[in-house]
């Protein structure tokens, strides 16, 4: 099962953080990001992309300047996850096109619903591009028309 | 005036400073708090947006979660998405808040419009507590049967939730997996099946049943194998690899133990596990998983062989991802085909030396998995190698697995010690620290290794004397131990030592500087010991002693003062200080074969605490823990039980067991408080304490100081910490003169100054105990007072009799079923007025996962008036799960016991 979903940039700040465990203090969670972020950032581009730490194994890809780390434990298929993430950046891309750190900033809600669609309650559920983005167009065309 | 988000991240990013961004942030807090307050409607789903990207910057944002509600139960379509994104991010399943949004859910999930049940469903299956998800349980239950796919695969994730949470909800779903399994949908099938490995795992009975699905699943792999290119589910010419992954990994647990079901899926894994791949990341997740499937089936050899074959062909690859993969699963299928892992050793090997850490760690754990008794030698040989190289963290692995190695493997004696020294002089700082049973249990079997050992050791800390602490340390403790053996076996091969040169390196290291507290008290000890051991050494001994009775550290100064003044009585001097007895390692058999050793064990250490606080001979407490003071007292101290490890088995726990056996002296021992010695008067022949017990009990002995005081006390515990080393030496001492001529006592003290063996005693005797007490234990009533969430609490009562007041005691066993350990643990009971309860400490605070093993913690509730009752009571649960705490609190009712 996915623990958590984590997109930082190169400076190590969070952009995005779904965690599927519960009962974690801000403090503590600032801590683990920062912790898991700072391992992941000093590994270099050939060491491989997993990394254990506590209990917890880190999947992590780059993307450019964003970094993408998924925390699972010891079940999940680690090259799946690698390309869970790739499905997922496949999809924001397509939604905003030219996905880049800003587009998730100003619309996180958006992001949010993608990331949704697609893992809920660190389960893996639709990775179908168009099956995902489809419910983000209905709501978008809503919403314009009411404005 | 409330700014836009945009507005509010441009301007934190333009801010240069930390300082800066906090200030932005408290401003910005200020004005969202005071539209909230003004009850601004119109910008909350702004605010809780702005409140969100102040989480991410690590910033409070609790009071946000009231608007959060009010947000999802707005009737717009807007509002309640943003109010729900909030109430995951900002929430946590603790918070009351969440409890309150139960009936919105729950209207929600009846709602018309499929997004807004999508978001009920999502943030239910995100974020719902145990209380939510049991009263919306049925409402889920509904929704898997919709007719709207999109629904129907959001409930199948949120019921993976409700059976992890509350798994007596369980039965609700196991009737509608079927035919998720058989949708359309490929999401709705991908949830299914998640669900359905979900529900085998808290229900593994059901399994015979749904392996009737083997048969449809087989088709629908091979349909997404063969099927050609599919634009909707494509990635890089793979079918829905997702699927294909979730289905293998189904197929894995319904095929698992059973030939009928594997045999049907081979054809099919032989098509998959035997697919080129290796190119792309998304072919070789299929085959990855294929490989596990394969090799955790009951699969027929050559398959096996092929899975085996393609894992080394990642191995030898350029990809890191692939070779960590490959190890990972092969250290999951070491144990079946072990033959054909051995074929890989030297890639394995390589990877040992690997750049990568996480790569390093894995072939650390897959080459002790591979070591047996015919590799150890090399296989040791390359960890050692790799040590001086190794970052500080991954030392400590390193020396773990060869010592564990040394233990377990070991082909020959002589190798154990010249290993163990090799291990010590490369990595001494890194090593655990049972490395010192370990050598007792090595060297405790003959004279010629034990002879080879002190020499060796001797010799290369006077080569070079300042070497790592716990070089120093087990050199100390050998050199002590057997310092007549050293010098007489040099004498006889022309080798001579000296033993002034001997003292004067003792001498050296105590009085040096560089050299930590612990490392003192070792020496103090070998120069007490080889003070009985050497002769004409005492006035020396005694000099270099004295400084120390001033030192500045309590435990060092006691020490000194007790040993100095151990030099008056020479009879006592010599026998304190025997040479520890040999162990047995048949009844090291016989212990393990034994069950209930521990839990019996456990209650014993209650019993003595109870009794020693009885005894009017009190000593002085030295024991850190207990909290009382540290006031000298040349008797040694007393100590009340603080700690139970009952981890491994210690090398030594048994060593007294013989000596007792052996013990035809009439030295009595001590006279039993009554009720103990009742219980243990019928106990067989075998069972050494109901020996002396019964034919040592004089009732001359005016002393009721119990044998048992002896701490039942983990070596390993005491090597580790100063209050472990009081706590041998004090008790030891305390009951060896307390009852003055006890020649078990005796022992007890001279090797409980050495190494904690006094303990190692104390929990050989807790042990025979134990076994005489297998008989009783049996008809005793035990329940099961809590099984939740993976945490199983069972209790097992038994009546003793306290002062001939009629109590109970009861062992608790918590059990852990889920992936990841426990820690932090934390058991209280409460009882009624009129019970009084005392409880022990846990044996340890950590439960390990998957049910490997146990934590047992024993309590004892005795009556504070004689009436009968049934025994009730409340209790409370703490623990920590992947750092998560988790606070359980219950009443036990009828339970099966009246007193």
């Amino acid at each position: 099962m996915i623990k958590f979903i984590l997109i930082v940039n190169k400076l190590g700040q969070t952009r995005l953080a779904q965690y599927y465990t519960t009962g974690l203090s801000i403090n503590k969670r600032v801590a683990l990001e920062n912790e898991i972020t700072r391992r992941c950032l000093s590994r270099k581009d050939k060491e491989c992309s997993f990394l254990e730490f506590r209990d917890l194994k880190v999947i992590y890809r780059r993307y450019a300047s964003l970094f993408f780390l998924v925390g699972v434990d010891e079940e999940e298929n680690e090259l799946g996850i690698l390309e869970f993430i790739h499905c997922l950046v496949e999809t924001l891309d397509k939604y905003f096109e030219n996905v880049c750190e800003l587009d998730l900033m100003f619309n996180i809600d958006k992001a949010y619903m993608i990331l949704d669609e697609m893992a809920l309650n660190g389960n893996i559920i639709e990775t179908n591009k168009k099956n995902i983005i489809a419910p983000l167009h209905i709501i978008d065309q809503v919403s314009k028309k009411l404005k | 005036m409330s700014v836009k988000l945009h507005d509010l991240i441009t301007k934190v990013r333009e801010s240069t400073t930390t300082s800066g961004i906090r200030e932005i942030i408290s401003e910005e807090c200020v004005q969202i708090r005071n539209a909230f307050r003004k009850e601004d409607t119109k910008n909350r789903p702004r605010n809780i947006s702005k409140l969100i990207y102040i989480d991410f910057l690590g910033f409070p944002t609790d009071f946000g979660q009231v608007e959060c509600l009010k947000l999802i139960a707005h009737t717009s379509y807007v509002c309640k998405r943003i109010g729900y994104l909030g109430l995951s991010v900002l929430l946590t399943e603790n918070e009351e808040v969440l409890f309150m949004s139960t009936n919105i859910i729950r209207n929600d999930l009846a709602s018309e419009n499929k997004f807004i049940v999508a978001l009920a469903l999502s943030s239910l299956g995100n974020i719902g507590s145990v209380e939510m998800l049991r009263d919306l349980a049925p409402e889920v239950e509904k929704l898997l049967k919709s007719q709207t796919a999109y629904i129907r695969k959001k409930a199948a994730l949120t019921a993976i939730r409700t059976i992890r949470f509350v798994p007596e909800t369980v039965d609700r779903f196991v009737g509608c997996v079927k035919s998720l399994l058989s949708d359309k949908n490929h999401g709705v099938v991908v949830g299914g099946i998640q669900l359905l490995i979900e529900i085998l795992k808290i229900e593994p009975k059901s399994i015979s049943e749904f392996r009737k699905l083997v048969p449809g699943l087989l088709r629908m792999l091979k349909s997404l194998v063969d099927a050609g290119y599919a634009p909707e589910y494509d990635f890089e010419g793979v079918t829905d690899p997702f699927l294909q992954v979730f289905i293998l990994r189904l197929l894995r647990i319904l095929g698992k133990d059973s030939k009928k079901y594997s045999n049907q899926m081979i054809d099919i894994l032989t098509q998959v596990g035997t697919s080129s791949g290796l190119n792309k990341n998304v072919e070789n997740c299929i085959l990855y998983e294929s490989v596990s499937t394969i090799l955790t089936v009951e699969s027929p050899n050559r398959l096996r062989v092929t899975a085996i074959n393609t894992l080394s062909k990642f191995l030898s690859g350029k990809d890191n991802n692939m070779k960590y993969v490959a190890l990972n699963t092969l250290l999951k299928g070491v144990n079946k085909d072990s033959k054909s892992l051995k074929r890989h050793r030297k890639v394995i090997v390589k990877c040992l030396r690997d750049k990568d850490i996480s790569i390093r760690r894995r072939a650390l754990d897959l080459v002790f998995g591979i070591m047996n008794k015919k590799n150890v030698k090399e296989l040791t040989q390359e960890l050692l190698d790799c040590l001086p190289k190794a970052e500080h963290d991954f030392r400590f692995d390193i020396t773990a697995k060869v010592c564990t190695a040394i233990e377990k493997f070991s082909p020959d004696d002589q190798w154990q010690i010249d290993t163990l020294v090799q291990v010590l002089t490369i990595g001494g700082q890194y090593i655990r620290d049972d490395v010192i049973a370990i050598m007792t249990h090595v060297t405790g079997r003959n004279q010629e290794l034990q002879y080879y050992a002190s020499k060796k050791l001797y010799n290369s800390l006077l080569d070079d004397r300042y070497r790592n602490q716990k070089f120093i340390q087990v050199a100390a403790w050998v050199i002590g131990e057997f310092g007549d053996i050293l010098l007489k076996k040099s004498i006889e091969e022309n080798e001579s030592i000296d033993p002034s040169q001997i003292i004067d390196l003792c001498q050296i290291i105590i009085t040096s500087s560089r050299n930590d507290d612990l490392t003192k008290y070792f020496i103090l000890n070998t120069l007490i010991k080889l003070s009985t051991r050497i002769e004409g050494f005492n006035e020396t001994i005694k000099e270099i002693i004295k400084p120390f009775m001033k030192h500045v550290n309590i435990e060092i100064q006691q020490r000194a003062c007790e040993y100095f003044r151990l030099f008056e009585d020479k009879e006592l001097l010599v026998f304190s200080f025997d040479r520890i007895p040999v162990k047995d390692d048949n009844m090291e058999k016989q212990e393990i074969e034994t069950v209930q050793e521990d839990q019996t064990a456990n209650e014993n250490s209650m019993k003595n605490t109870n009794t020693q606080e009885n005894t009017d001979q009190q000593f002085s407490p030295n024991n850190n823990q207990s909290g009382q003071g540290t006031e000298m007292n040349i008797m040694g101290g007393n100590n009340v039980v603080s700690q139970n490890k009952t981890q491994e088995t210690s090398s030594i726990e048994n060593l007294l067991q013989l000596d007792f056996n052996n013990n035809n002296n009439n030295q009595n021992v001590n006279k039993q408080t009554t009720n103990i010695q009742n219980q243990q008067s019928n106990q067989s022949t075998e069972d050494f304490l109901s020996d002396i017990f019964g034919t040592n009990n004089n009732p001359n002995s005016n002393n009721t100081q119990n044998v048992q005081n002896t701490k039942i006390q983990n070596v390993m515990g005491i090597l580790g910490t100063e209050n472990g080393m009081g706590t041998g030496r004090g008790t030891g001492m305390g009951t060896g003169m307390g009852t003055g001529t006890g020649r078990g006592m005796g022992r007890g003290m001279g090797t409980g100054m050495g190494t904690g063996m006094g303990t190692g005693m104390g929990k050989g005797m807790g042990r025979g105990m134990g076994r005489g007490n297998v008989n009783t234990q049996k008809k005793n009533p035990s329940a099961i007072i809590y099984n939740q969430d993976g945490l199983k609490i069972q209790m097992n009562f038994k009546l003793v009799s306290v002062n001939g007041i009629p109590a109970a005691m009861v062992q608790t066993i918590f059990t852990n079923s889920t992936p990841t350990p426990m820690t932090d643990l934390i058991f209280q009971v409460a009882v009624p007025k009129h019970l009084q309860v005392q409880m022990a400490p846990p044996s340890s605070k950590i439960i390990p996962a998957n049910n490997i093993g146990k934590v047992t913690q024993t309590f004892r509730v005795i009556k504070k008036q004689n009436i009968k009752i049934k025994l009730a009571m409340m209790t409370r649960i703490q623990y920590k799960i992947n750092g998560m705490p988790i606070s359980k609190q219950q009443e036990v009712k009828n339970l099966p016991l009246i007193f």
